[in-house]
């Protein structure tokens, strides 16, 4: 899906690199690290929204992959109400059709949000506007999701619901998932492989394949702990407290 | 209760005040040419009406032009300042000349390119140029305000020039358009009184001229009847912009919602 090949990121100082990565369709894929590490900036550099000091960025079959992004705030604008903001893409993409209309009105309903199509985001909870963020992410059918940091901002509560839910949008659509995330158990919960970047320059301490045989009940496995504790120490000796 | 009380307080206050004032005029047997008693104020209001009030729509009309023009003016270089970097050096610079003149020091001169004939549009040009930077500078620091990250979104799906402008600068900006609309028309109103007094005695008809005649007659009450018409338009035209800010912003804008 996406191969990333010796990547260097400097803006005044360098940020990111050199970094060597291939990332598989339909994986999902988490990035952990300290702040200033280059996890954001890996995440851009993967869509394509900046771009590499050296190095070079391909995707499968030479055919960039549509792509969805979300933010660490859910970047909705508030002049337009849930509907018009999942809209956005396609008009912008000037695809605004009766079709894509139809599209929105369903990725609103699965994740959670029918009966608020006409609501502004601020009558909508922190939860509910990332929720629409997703489907705005969704709406246009991408093969690539990636997100920054999306529920650091959530209660607990909240955040383990989208968790929940971000992994069933992955398995039933078929998507790539890029996460970026500063929380270890969010990273082993989720993803199927764990990239932890050093502090910056961010390069790849640990790449690592989560073992995850349990679907349910799998953050009171020993492997779930086990790979936790590994990845935690590896910051830690990195001289970050996460 | 307290929405109440926000009106009632000032309300009453007000009136103590022109109570107190009444009395003191006359209990002090203080003369109509130097200070009149609120109700020569009102007889006086109540008589000259018809001057008052032609000359109110007068120095309204003028007000209402000067916010238009400028508020066009001041949003389009706004965008323009968007969109190139070099434009925006070059001209703000201009326009902070502008607005740290003193208005009194070139109204000889406007009045002197448009022609002493002509004193209506000098007046215009000068409330204009009082009226214009609030909102060129708010319109442009909006338009500057918009997160990085709304931006990135735009990039992301291939956004344009012209789809970034309306569907995402313009609007995140109209909050602080609004703000600075808010300034600017109160300052078209100053701008007008201030170039009538400067540039329009004897030519122009509007209430700086109401009272500069009642000031030289030594009518002391007209004086303050046209004063009283001035503020009430000043009010008037702030609630309006107001007004508008509310039904623009209402849905969607932390400061319209109650």
């Amino acid at each position: 899906m996406l191969i990333l090949k010796d990547i260097i990121k400097n803006y005044e100082v360098p940020v990111l690199g050199p970094i060597d990565v291939e990332i598989k369709s339909k994986s999902f894929v988490s990035i952990i690290g300290a702040s200033g590490s280059g996890k954001s900036t890996f995440l851009r550099l993967a869509s394509g929204l900046i771009s590499q000091s050296s190095g070079s960025i391909s995707y499968k079959n030479n055919i960039k992959p549509k792509m969805g992004f979300v933010f660490q705030d859910s970047t909705l604008l508030p002049w337009r109400n849930v509907i018009d903001n999942v809209l956005l893409p396609s008009e912008l993409t000037k695809q605004n059709n009766s079709e894509s209309i139809e599209k929105s009105i369903n990725w609103l309903e699965r994740v959670g949000l029918k009966g608020k199509e006409n609501s502004f985001p601020n009558e909508l909870s922190g939860g509910q506007k990332m929720r629409v963020s997703i489907a705005r992410a969704m709406v246009q059918g991408g093969d690539l999701l990636l997100l920054d940091e999306p529920f650091s901002a959530l209660d607990e509560v909240t955040r383990r619901k989208l968790e929940d839910d971000l992994l069933e949008i992955w398995e039933t659509n078929n998507i790539t998932v890029l996460f970026v995330t500063h929380s270890v158990t969010q990273a082993v919960y989720l993803s199927q492989r764990v990239i932890v970047l050093s502090s910056g320059p961010g390069i790849i301490l640990e790449d690592l394949a989560i073992e995850k045989n349990l679907k349910d009940g799998f953050e009171e496995t020993s492997e779930f702990i086990s790979q936790v504790r590994h990845l935690t120490n590896i910051l830690k000796k990195e001289g970050r407290e996460l | 209760m307290s929405r109440y009380l926000s009106y009632i307080a000032p309300l009453l206050t007000f009136t103590i005040l022109l109570i107190l004032w009444e009395f003191l005029v006359i209990l002090n047997k203080i003369p109509l040419y130097i200070l009149p008693a609120p109700s020569d104020i009102i007889s006086s209001l109540m008589l000259n009406y018809l001057d008052l009030f032609s000359s109110a729509f007068i120095t309204l009309r003028i007000t209402l032009l000067a916010f238009f023009i400028a508020s066009s003016l001041a949003i389009f270089l706004a965008i323009l300042f968007s969109q190139s970097r070099i434009v925006e050096l070059s001209i703000y610079p201009i326009a902070v000349i502008f607005q740290v003149t003193p208005v009194v020091a070139i109204a000889p001169l406007i009045l002197i390119w448009v022609g002493f004939d002509n004193a209506e549009y000098a007046i215009l040009i000068l409330a204009t140029i009082v009226a214009f930077f609030p909102v060129l500078a708010n319109a442009n620091l909006g338009i500057k305000s918009v997160n990085k990250n709304l931006h990135e979104l735009f990039s992301l799906y291939g956004a344009g020039r012209y789809q970034r402008l309306t569907k995402l600068q313009i609007p995140f900006a109209l909050p602080f358009i609004l703000t600075g609309m808010k300034t600017s028309i109160g300052l078209s109103l100053i701008g007008t009184v201030v170039a009538e007094f400067v540039a329009g005695s004897g030519t122009s008809t509007g209430l700086a001229w109401r009272i500069i005649e009642a000031g030289n007659r030594l009518d002391i009450a007209k004086l303050f009847a046209a004063l009283i018409l001035l503020v009430i338009l000043g009010i008037f035209l702030f609630l309006l912009i107001s007004y508008i800010e509310k039904l623009i912003l209402r849905k969607w804008h932390d400061s319209s919602i109650i």
